[in-house]
């Protein structure tokens, strides 16, 4: 039984893949959004 | 689970198809007004025989956010159903056409009273503008008409479920489920408005009317709708577009997680469009506001798995560094390729969102063409670029035949052709707006006064974006009459997806409808109630209608 399970954890550890990529991407969309949001509120407060 | 070409049912297709004549037709009419619209505000052309531009505006806005929207989503959403839980018993069938002519008939009606002139009151009718009664009546028949196929559609699934006990149903029947449960609670709303207040106004049994409700009957509408519009797009993300690529769905229960969120946080939230309104109170808006940033959950987590659905699949290609998995994406698949350009254009059509939605930044951009622009990414391009996707496979599925090089290639073009122009559009749009150019104004420099003049370089360059957008309709159209009449004969296969895992158990735990609409209902309740009561007893008195046009 225990076999089994860690069988079929190491299978799925197998398929993991590496999402270096995607990581580095949903940083990026972060970090657009935040730059422009931030753009915006800059152009509020000044003409406040 | 390898099997042969699975088909939607001939008679199902001939429904959906029906359905996807209306919309592209709406597309061709209401793609000429849009045109026109950035030629006027260009102040280089005039509408001849004093037809007036709003007049052109309504038609453009009902036929392209309401018309062409509903019916494309209905009849994709007909066909997805059938395709992967069975072709529709009679029964739903039968209530699916009753639904589509309730909705033509209602859009011929709509439409008679708009180019008449009789109706310039835009697509989202705010009273005291008031039009002829008909355009209302119209409206109602295609609210009522979709609530109709709705009901085909539940029923179906909920015979599917029956003889499918303990089963997780197909990722497809789900989503569009959701989607009408969605469409459903929130049309509530319009419908309420225009057959309790505008109806008996615009005919003249009641002589006032209260603005503020009908407003935020419309609101509480109005957000939902465009999430109505949003979700069959992730619906050809998440479950089609992976195996277009030929990988796998990263996660199926995320992608139901995230319909869910998105049922259950896109409706309480219509204030967002209404901050700038009196007569709300702050507390209640700053509420809704809160709930509209937890969509930013669903969105990030759609975000995520598409870029995991794409950096799996490369990788498994032998993609190697931290973007090689880009390279080996099908580029010259237009089924990729028009719903990736969609997806791309999200990323600043969403951060548009999060910026119209913060109370003070919403006082920056309210009614600027910047919101034009906004939308014109969301719906005009990240939805429409899908929908045209979708159709390069959908519409050869259901008339048995095959897209062939030539018109693929024509479609990347056209794809092309549509980020260019609405780059050019909708970036004039959001400068402009940021200048404080009002939206839903024809041309005028405002006695010349140097703040308007800052506008027009970018008018001219909305215009510019119109013209290549115009080269853009021509093209999906002579592409989908080409799919739906000329192709040559064949199997098209309709792309269904498998998950990469096999199902979890949550997903069966996302199938508690109870839990969920009660949930959707515990929402609203909170966020309306003590509004909507306040706004009824504190009402000032009623407006009588005005036709300004
Ligand atoms: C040829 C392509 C298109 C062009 C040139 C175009 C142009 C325009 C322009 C210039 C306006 C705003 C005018 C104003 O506020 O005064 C507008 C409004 C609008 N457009 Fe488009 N558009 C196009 C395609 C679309 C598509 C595909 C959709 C929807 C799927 C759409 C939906 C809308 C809506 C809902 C409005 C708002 C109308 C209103 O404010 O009452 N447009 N469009
Ligand atoms: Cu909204």
């Amino acid at each position: 039984m225990a076999k089994l399970i860690t069988a079929a954890r190491q299978t799925k550890q197998e398929k993991e893949p590496a999402l270096k990529g995607t990581l580095a991407s949903v940083f990026l969309l972060g970090f657009f959004v935040i730059f422009s949001w931030v753009s915006v509120y800059f152009l509020f407060l000044h003409r406040l | 689970m390898a099997q042969p070409l699975e088909k939607v049912d001939r008679r199902d297709a001939k429904l959906a198809l029906a359905h996807l004549f209306v919309a592209f037709a709406a597309l061709a009419l209401g793609g000429f007004a849009g045109l026109l619209q950035t030629l006027v505000r260009s102040g280089k052309f005039e509408l001849p025989a004093g037809i007036s531009y709003y007049t052109i505006l309504t038609t453009h806005g009902v036929l392209l956010g309401l018309v062409l929207t509903t019916f494309f989503i209905i009849g994709f959403q007909f066909a997805a159903v059938s395709r992967t839980t069975g072709a529709l018993s009679d029964g739903s069938r039968r209530l699916g056409w009753i639904g589509f002519w309730m909705m033509t008939s209602g859009t011929a009606c709509t439409a008679f009273f708009i180019l008449t002139g009789q109706a310039s009151v835009l697509y989202t009718f705010y009273a005291p503008l008031q039009a002829h009664a008909g355009f209302y009546i119209g409206l109602a028949l295609v609210v009522v008409g979709s609530w109709v196929s709705g009901f085909a559609m539940f029923a179906h699934y909920a015979r599917w479920r029956k003889t499918h006990r303990g089963q997780v149903s197909p990722l497809l029947a789900f989503m569009s489920v959701t989607n009408m449960v969605l469409w459903l609670v929130c049309s509530l709303g319009v419908a309420a408005t225009v057959v309790f207040q505008l109806i008996p106004w615009s005919l003249g049994l009641t002589d006032r009317v209260n603005v503020l409700l009908s407003r935020t009957l419309f609101w509480y509408f109005g957000h939902p709708l465009v999430y109505f519009w949003l979700l069959p797009a992730y619906m050809v993300w998440y479950a089609v577009i992976p195996k277009v690529i030929g990988g796998k769905m990263f996660s199926d229960s995320l992608a139901r997680l995230a319909f869910i969120l998105f049922l259950l946080f896109s409706i309480p939230v219509g204030f967002h469009h209404q901050l700038l309104e009196p007569g709300i109170s702050p507390f209640w808006k700053y509420v809704q506001v809160v709930l509209t940033f937890m969509v930013i959950i669903p969105s990030l987590m759609t975000a995520f798995a598409m870029f995991a659905t794409f950096e799996s699949y490369g990788r498994s290609q032998g993609a190697t560094g931290l973007f090689g998995w880009l390279r080996k994406l099908p580029w010259s698949d237009a089924r990729f390729f028009a719903p990736f350009v969609g997806m791309l254009f999200f990323i600043p059509a969403g951060t548009g969102g999060i910026i119209n939605a913060s109370h003070q930044l919403n006082q920056v951009v309210h009614n600027t063409i910047w919101v034009t622009g906004h939308f014109h990414l969301t719906v005009a391009t990240t939805v429409v670029l899908t929908f045209f996707g979708a159709s390069y496979w959908l519409i050869p599925h259901l008339t048995g035949r095959v897209m062939t090089k030539a018109m693929n290639r024509l479609a990347i073009i056209q794809t092309i052709v549509w980020a260019v122009g609405m780059t050019f559009m909708s970036g004039s749009m959001h400068f402009a707006g940021l200048l404080g150019a009002p939206r839903r104004s024809a041309f005028s420099t405002y006695s010349n006064s140097p703040q308007a003049l800052e506008w027009i370089p970018y008018q001219i360059a909305q215009a510019v974006g119109g013209t290549i957008l115009f080269i853009g309709i021509i093209l999906i159209l002579v592409i989908v009459i080409n799919l739906a009449f000329f192709a040559p004969k064949g199997e098209t296969e309709f792309p269904v997806a498998e998950a990469a895992a096999p199902y979890e158990r949550a997903a069966l735990a996302l199938e508690n409808w109870k839990l969920w609409i009660g949930l959707v209902v515990a929402l609203i309740l909170i966020a309306y109630t003590v509004p909507i009561i306040d706004i009824i007893q504190n009402a000032p008195p009623g407006s009588k209608g005005y036709k300004l046009w």
